[in-house]
């Protein structure tokens, strides 16, 4: 059982999607809810099973696939997936959980439990074949979520979702092709198994190249800066679900395979591009802060800031030291919850009203008492207020970072306060003041439904936040294995200086001790 | 008075011709039974013709044997060369032809089927092509070209539309240009090397050091003419959409595939040597050839409004996708040449039989061609398996993974890279992305639009069992594909590396 648990972990939603095409339409929400369950106990197992000590893959699986091109099945989780996977298990969960009535419901819940495959598999896969795989089937779930429940621009939004995202991660396999072939050069065997490559140096010239092919994949993915315009159409067409899903966990899909490829294949093209990238970030930040608290649109304010918080998540895992990386990929798990939260939070109002207009609201603090304690709750979290858990990724990210470059830091914190702006005036427009449009006066609070979704949100959000240790320690052990491999792999002298070698620390923390 | 010629039988190696005498003596067949009673069923003749093909294929499998232990085999006073390339590419033909033949058992009665020569002349053709492929004599290949060719126009010209008539006339035109040309070419070069076989034609060459490279020239280009036509390369492709919307879908996606493996061969055999031995012109002319042709029809097939002319130009594009191979020259890319059309076989082959079956007896009023994009809208309300099936068949042709073409787009694009030609891989991966719209497109109308009210009777009219089965089928190959790569692999790679190629 435990020798297998990921292939369980990435087919089991599969195959339950397929046997849930003979299930009843009345009775499809109670299957999509089990399935989801068993899948987040499987994951909370993995969890449980995990030896946090370790800080290197655990559970791997290999299968040969196409052994002629060195394509095999090859899986494993470390510290710095396993929690993604098991927000993704979670975030199907309570998605399924919280899904309101709609047309169609059996598609949708089938399309969600093909698209957990799709997600777990990305971030269990060590295979960069594999991992390309999951990677772009993904895409076509949630192009039918976007393109078949949005709203009146959907059929634009999904399209474009898919092409943009398609077009870079072509250019991505371009490189992972090269990266093969230099392997096949340098070994004389073929192979796409990223632990194989991680034992490959390449000179920085090469490097540079790749990353640059890497990084559009990727960059689009998150998205990044010029590549961001997918976005806000997706977020502003897709239904709650589709939101909720892209924000939580697609989004990381390209975060995490910068810790995953980028970082520790290309060690020195990563401190090359570390400035270029960091100044893309925090345009990023300061950009879409401000475009932010010019929306009318409570949603887009919500999608606007969460592309603002993956600039930190950039920003921090590009720091290259163990801080930042750690406090980023910690930050993924935090902006997967909170932004998943707002954006339930957004669809529950919009399910009520069928306007996200602010300009509609007003008050509501007053009608629906606990919906705008969520709310409060989590617009604070997604502010970064210390005690909530986005505080500790942020801080840490920004820390990491402080130690390359102080002003882009002080850059980058100045947006978070412009971030605490937007986030406090639209929650001001919607919940203060009186109740301005009749149409509100009656709204009903929150429901049970609803609340199953958010009261575990809000508890993670502030567990966390409170004691971030249980995820932050095995993180850190996975990330410091990979900044040390960094650290070594490095071929100029600018990266072994930028990564910093955590054996001598090591050496001095002890020689620290020895002295007192 | 002459010598009378005196070879023995052996020599000859008469059972190298056997699995084309198997296709002929089948076509044969057919015509007697007619003579002997005739206004038989259709499905007596299918399956008569199954079993020649089964036959062929059976002596194929033969001869895949015979290679793989003893190598090359030379027959017919040394007319006959069954390497590795041929015996692939008669894999991918007869196979072709068997899960395209089926492809007539409709359900609805159209009167192509009910003559027995149509079977005959599609045994034909399949000989023809046999013929083609497994010989570097530029007469036999001429002799195979022109077989096939000719049995293809009529094939065209019987189904019964105002369309086909003009489809069949215009390839006629094209094709006998294209045989003018191909004679041309051949005859430049049999003047200049005293040789019609393609490799003493090589050796003459290289001895002499290409000193007459201007007409290898000429003889090369009237040769890429040729093949352009067949292949259906920009420019030489104008025929192809007019021919594909002609023809009914099930021929349509026969020859968007059988004739041209074939072709596929022959320019393997003619061009790769030149390439090799370093005439820049050709790499360069080829290079256009190649990105032009995938690049610009991609952009064509984004504008149209029927999906069978989408897929013509589809085609065309993935036809020069593969064409990369011949610049590459590599093993692995003349490797991943035949995995690619090996994989692409099925998932047209599926995208084909979808639009043979929901195809109608006539137009309706206001309808100007057969498989309009909204002729498909809202399918996945009113016939969701079937709109999972065409849908499944779109992303494989974009290319999404783990369905068929990517394993085939995978390898390509790696010979590519391991070849040195990272521009050219950039530029195929970036056509494929272009490619994806159009085939989202079809995705979209049938996930994300509303259905229209006579939706029902619209969809599957033309089904029957066999036609479903062989959907099925291409679509299990279609997903499952990731499983069959690496046995295909290896076999396509021992064959052609053990061809010299």
């Amino acid at each position: 059982m435990l020798d297998n648990i990921l292939s369980i972990l990435i087919f089991f939603p599969a195959l339950a999607a397929m046997f849930g095409f003979v299930v009843a339409k009345d009775s499809i929400r109670a299957y999509g809810v089990t399935v989801a369950a068993i899948e987040f106990a499987l994951s909370l197992f993995l969890w449980y099973a995990y030896d946090p000590a370790v800080s290197g893959m655990q559970f791997m699986e290999s299968l040969p696939l196409i052994p002629a091109f060195g394509i095999s099945y090859l899986l494993g989780v470390d510290g710095i997936s396993l929690f993604i996977i098991v927000l993704a298990a979670f975030f199907t969960l309570i998605g399924i959980a919280s899904l309101p009535d709609m047309k169609r419901m059996k598609d949708m819940i089938l399309t969600l439990l093909f698209l957990q495959m799709t997600m777990i598999g990305v971030f269990a896969a060590l295979d960069a074949i594999v991992f390309y795989v999951f990677w772009e089937l993904s895409l076509v779930p949630m192009l039918y979520i976007i393109g078949a429940w949005g709203g009146p621009l959907r059929i634009y939004a999904s399209v474009k979702f898919f092409l943009y995202t398609f077009t870079g991660s072509l250019v991505m396999l371009v490189g992972m092709l090269f990266m093969a072939y230099f392997y096949h050069q340098a070994t004389g065997t073929w192979s796409f198994s990223i632990l194989e490559w991680y034992r490959l140096i390449l000179p920085e010239n090469i490097q540079l190249w790749l990353f640059v092919a890497f990084f559009l994949g990727f960059a689009i993915k998150v998205p990044m800066f010029p590549f961001h315009t997918w976005l806000p159409y997706a977020h502003g067409q897709a239904p709650t679900i589709g939101s909720v899903i892209l924000a939580a966990i697609l989004l990381k899909m390209g975060t995490y395979a910068f810790v995953r490829f980028s970082l520790p294949l290309f060690p020195d093209a990563s401190v090359f591009f570390m400035m270029p990238i960091a100044v893309l970030a925090i345009i990023m930040i300061i950009y879409t802060a401000m475009v932010a608290y010019a929306q009318e649109d409570i949603k887009q304010v919500v999608a606007y800031s969460s592309v603002s918080h993956m600039g930190v998540i950039i920003l921090g895992t590009f720091a290259l030291n163990v801080e930042g990386i750690s406090g980023s990929v910690f930050l993924m798990i935090a902006h997967g919850v909170v932004s998943g939260a707002l954006f339930l939070l957004v669809g529950v109002i919009y399910e009520r009203r069928h306007t996200k207009m602010m300009s509609e609201f007003g008050g509501l603090a007053s009608v629906m008492p606990h919906y705008a304690t969520i709310f409060g709750v989590m617009v604070m979290a997604s502010v970064g207020l210390p005690l909530t858990i986005n505080f500790v990724g942020e801080f840490l990210s920004l820390l990491g970072f402080y130690q390359q470059s102080h002003m882009m830091t002080l850059l980058a914190g100045i947006a978070i306060i412009v971030g605490a702006i937007y986030m406090l005036a639209a929650f001001k427009k919607v919940f203060f003041g009186e109740v301005t449009n009749e149409k509100n006066r009656n709204l009903p609070d929150v429901n049970k439904r609803e609340l199953v979704a958010l009261i575990p949100l809000v508890i993670i959000a502030i567990w966390l936040g409170v004691y971030p240790k249980p995820v932050l320690g095995p993180i850190n052990n996975s990330v410091e294995s990979i900044v040390q491999l960094m650290h070594e792999k490095a071929v100029t002298e600018e990266a072994k200086a930028r990564i910093p070698d955590l054996t001598s620390t090591i050496v001095i923390n002890e020689a620290k001790e020895e002295t007192k | 008075m002459l010598e009378p010629v005196n070879v023995s039988l052996e020599s000859l190696n008469l059972v190298t011709l056997a699995p084309m005498l198997i296709a002929i003596v089948g076509a044969l067949t057919i015509l007697v039974v007619d003579l002997v009673k005739s206004g038989l069923n259709k499905t007596m003749y299918v399956m008569l013709s199954m079993l020649f093909l089964l036959l062929d294929f059976g002596s194929l499998v033969d001869f895949a044997g015979f290679f793989a232990q003893n190598g090359t085999i030379l027959g017919f006073f040394d007319v006959m060369l069954i390497d590795g390339l041929a015996i692939l590419a008669q894999f991918i033909i007869v196979v072709g032809a068997m899960m395209f033949l089926p492809l007539s058992l409709t359900s609805k009665r159209f009167h192509e089927y009910s003559y027995p020569e149509y079977y005959a002349l599609f045994l034909f053709t399949i000989a023809g092509l046999q013929f083609m492929v497994s010989t570097d004599n530029l007469i036999l290949i001429f002799v195979g070209l022109e077989t096939s060719s000719l049995a293809i126009y009529t094939l065209i010209a019987m189904h019964n539309r105002s369309k086909s008539f003009e489809a069949a006339v215009k390839y006629f035109t094209m094709g006998a240009l294209a045989a003018g040309f191909y004679s041309f070419g051949a005859m430049v070069l049999y003047a200049l090397s005293g040789s019609v076989e393609i490799n003493q034609i090589a050796a003459v060459l290289s001895a002499d050091g290409y000193s007459n490279i201007g007409y290898v020239l000429v003889g090369v280009a009237f040769l890429l003419a040729s093949f352009g036509f067949k292949l259906s390369l920009v420019p030489f492709h104008t025929w192809a959409p007019d021919v594909y919307e002609g023809s009914s879908a099930a021929m349509a996606g026969f020859i968007s595939i059988v004739p041209k493996i074939a072709s596929f061969v022959v320019a393997m055999r003619l061009f790769e040597f030149l390439v090799q031995s370093g005439v820049v012109w050709l790499e360069v002319t080829l290079y256009v050839f190649v990105v032009v042709t995938m690049t610009a029809s991609n952009i064509w097939a984004l504008v149209q409004n029927d999906v069978k002319r989408m897929l013509a130009y589809s085609s065309i594009s993935h036809a020069g996708f593969v064409m990369a191979a011949l610049i590459i020259g590599t093993t692995q890319a003349n490797s991943a040449l035949f995995l690619y059309w090996a994989m692409f076989s099925f998932t047209n082959l599926g995208a084909f039989a979808m639009l043979w079956v929901n195809r109608e007896k006539s137009l309706k009023y206001g309808q100007n061609s057969d498989h309009q994009f909204e002729r498909f809208s809202g399918m996945v309300h009113t016939m969701p398996l079937a709109a999972v099936m065409m849908g499944l068949f779109m992303l494989s042709l974009a290319g999404i993974p783990p369905f068929g073409i990517f394993w085939g787009k995978l390898y390509m694009l790696g010979a590519a890279v391991s070849g040195g030609y990272t521009v050219l891989a950039l530029i195929m991966a970036l056509n494929s992305a272009i490619a994806a719209f159009y085939y989202l497109k079809l995705i979209v109308f049938m996930f994300l639009k509303e259905p229209d009210e006579q939706a029902h009777e619209k969809y599957m009219t033309n089904a029957s069992l066999s036609l479903k089965t062989i959907i099925g089928a291409a679509a299990v190959m279609t997903v499952f594909s990731v499983f069959a790569v690496n046995p295909l692999l290896e076999f396509i790679t021992s064959f052609v590396y053990n061809s010299g190629y």
